[in-house]
């Protein structure tokens, strides 16, 4: 039997179709990134108990009102970059002073030592075991618990810091965002740019003066890395970061 | 005599396209890898605030952890006449009514926990972790940032991205 050819497909139409193909995915797809800023909203709370006292000096307010001027600690001014100023100096008066009583208007910076973070942990540990003994609600012992993860990941973060102490800055120290409802969107979110500008400027200082990377790149690695034990690694140095410069933002609902 | 005959009129080859599919998949593979598919086109103009050091959304979206608000101008121009403050609020392409003349954000948390109820079983993360973002305009009322916000309080989630414009890194 003579073998049959089998005739070539005509291929020509080939490029037709790749073409088609390529000009839907051109009109229903789009280049730009979504790129926000994520913030936590705070829990709706049921009971209602006496606001907590905060010294002036923890509190960095940030104002606008209706008329977008800006005003930040009483100094009223109108070039919004200047902002990040004021988280800056916020945070660096007085870290060199870590653990005395400076009399100024920012927040007072602590020493926690090695010693201090063990002995917490041992009080918690203590706690925990006795409340489980006494049947406390479930609530309460994962307050506890919570707070233990607290000190344990101080302790992480102390021995990558090195040293015997590690500064913190008062625990109540804030920013606060306050806007009035007619301040417009774009104030608002230039605020909390120049707040994640100087977050991002004083931990890129800390990240290249303690490991020589800039904080981008800690970032990255975490989200990019697969090692499990790698990311535990980047993980914990984000961490300490964290500790030293946190971010405690409050978004102040405006009343008018 | 010369020795090179002149011939007559030479026909120029045709080009050889059998190439073309492969430079057009190409173009294809490249455009598939790098974008996203776009959101449906809301029905309001949204013209963001530009921003740096903001966070990137698209590993969320891939997830699909990620919900869109848009609160913006209404781009048809007779409807726009019928919000006082000129600025509406669009939850999957349905502008929300104005009953008063006034912003209305009440159904923000209806529409967030029905989006919430049909995510895929896949994704376990709880309402609180699920990432709503609110794409505002420029001009817009803060006013209406906040309210959207207690509406997702009350639903408790609690996780929001205030969506802006980030020219420093492409």
């Amino acid at each position: 039997m003579a073998k049959r050819e089998i005739p070539e497909i005509n291929a020509g139409s080939m490029a037709d179709i790749a073409f088609l193909l390529l000009i839907f995915f051109l009109v229903t797809t789009t280049m730009d990134k979504d790129q926000a800023y994520i913030r936590s909203i705070p829990k709706k709370i049921e009971v209602k108990n006496d606001p907590v006292e905060v010294q002036k000096r923890d509190i960095l307010a940030i104002k606008a009102n209706s008329q977008n001027q800006l005003m930040v600690r009483g100094e009223v001014f109108n070039d919004p970059d200047k902002i990040s100023d004021f988280v800056l100096k916020f945070y660096q008066t007085n870290q060199k002073a870590a653990g005395q009583l400076v009399m100024n208007d920012f927040p007072l910076y602590s020493v926690i030592t090695t010693s201090q973070i063990e002995d917490n942990i041992d009080k918690i540990l203590d706690e925990i075991d006795a409340m489980e003994a006494a049947g406390s609600p479930q609530d309460q012992i994962d307050f506890k618990y919570n707070q233990l993860a607290e000190w344990e990941k101080k302790q992480r973060a102390l021995k990558l810091y090195g040293g015997s102490q590690l500064p913190e800055i008062s625990f109540q120290a804030n920013m606060r965002i306050e806007v009035m409802q007619a301040t417009a969107y774009s104030i608002f979110a230039k605020i909390q740019t120049e707040i994640e500008e100087a977050i991002y400027e004083l931990r890129d200082k800390e990240a290249q003066r303690l490991w020589g990377v800039s904080y981008g790149t800690l970032k990255r690695k975490e989200a990019n890395e697969n090692d499990k034990t790698k990311v535990k690694e980047e993980k914990g140095k984000l961490e300490l970061l964290e500790i030293l410069y946190p971010a405690r933002i409050i978004e102040v609902t405006p009343k008018n | 005599m010369s020795k090179f005959k002149k011939e007559g009129k030479k026909s120029t080859p045709g080009v050889n396209t059998s190439s073309l599919p492969d430079i057009v998949f190409m173009l294809l593979f490249f455009f598939m890898v790098a974008t996203t598919s776009k959101e449906n086109d809301p029905t309001v103009q949204v013209e963001q605030p530009t921003g740096t050091r903001a966070m990137d959304l698209t590993p969320f979206k891939q997830r699909s952890e990620v919900d869109f608000l848009y609160l913006g101008k209404p781009r048809n121009p007779a409807r726009a006449e019928a919000f006082k403050m000129g600025y509406a609020l669009s939850l999957d392409n349905v502008v929300q009514p104005t009953p008063d003349g006034l912003y209305n954000t009440n159904a923000v948390g209806q529409w967030k926990k029905d989006k919430f109820d049909q995510k895929p079983a896949r994704m376990t993360s709880p309402i609180e972790l699920v990432i709503t973002c609110v794409k505002a305009d420029k001009g817009a009322p803060t006013g209406l940032i906040f309210d959207i916000r207690k509406e997702l309080q009350n639903i408790n989630a609690l996780t929001i991205a205030y969506a802006v414009r980030d020219n420093s890194n492409i």
